[in-house]
């Protein structure tokens, strides 16, 4: 009889310490999505959806890392550019994102983006690359 | 000896043949083609957007650069393997050649 209670006693206990734990982890998960997915005006936000826009289109040429390594860069000399290094003020990327290489002069190889991503998302890979920029060193 | 080298050339430039592949609604006409050695494909843009069609592959590898709707650019395939052809700015396209002796 007193096994039979002990046992009774211990299942409730596992069956709270699980309840509990539930409880936490959803907790957890009500602060998660407001980490991961920022609010849409703001920077980071741009910047979290420009990484993600450069990582399906640019990353071809420029590389995973933005660093002009690219898988199709073996093919182009000169090579696609280094945008960490990048002296080029944001309307200038711009500009070079929607309108291509050629409109501006530089390698016709570089499509123009314009016809396929829209300003928001133009916008958002220039806030992106102005956040991986490296300073120049001195 | 030059008269039968020039003639088996002239008879593979005549046996060459050319495919068409269009680009419509950000996809290849085709998934896949096969062709023989020395036949050529000319990829033609038929949507309102540019297209970029390249490849990476070791048997062929080119890029077209961009170009509108309309216009349309040729690649000889020389050597016999499989192909695999992109567009640069639609990373959804797809097409694999299987180029045959």
């Amino acid at each position: 009889m007193k096994w039979r209670m002990l046992r009774s006693v211990f299942r409730v206990s596992m069956l709270v310490l699980a309840l509990q734990a539930c409880a936490a982890q959803a907790s957890d998960k009500s602060i998660m999505p407001r980490e991961i997915f920022p609010l849409k005006e703001t920077a980071l936000a741009a910047e979290y959806r420009g990484k993600l826009v450069f990582g399906r289109y640019c990353y071809l040429c420029h590389g995973v890392n933005a660093d002009g390594n690219g898988r199709k860069a073996k093919m182009y000399n000169p090579r696609p550019a280094n945008l960490l290094l990048s002296d080029k003020n944001d309307a200038y990327k711009a500009l070079i994102i929607r309108r291509g290489g050629a409109a501006m002069g530089r390698s016709e190889f570089m499509p123009p983006w314009g016809e396929e991503l829209t300003d928001e998302q133009i916008a958002d890979v220039v806030i992106y690359l102005g956040s991986i920029r490296q300073p120049p060193s001195p | 000896m030059k008269v039968i080298l020039i003639m088996l050339l002239l008879q593979a430039v005549v046996q060459a043949q050319e495919f068409e592949i269009l680009q419509k609604d950000k996809k290849f006409s085709q998934k896949s083609l096969v062709l023989k050695v020395g036949d050529s494909v000319s990829f033609k843009n038929e949507d309102s957007f540019a297209h970029n069609i390249f490849s990476l592959s070791d048997i062929k590898t080119f890029d077209l650069g961009s170009y509108s709707q309309g216009q349309a650019r040729k690649v000889v395939f020389d050597k016999e393997g499989v192909v695999e052809v992109e567009c640069a700015i639609h990373p959804n396209m797809l097409l694999k050649i299987e180029v045959k002796k």
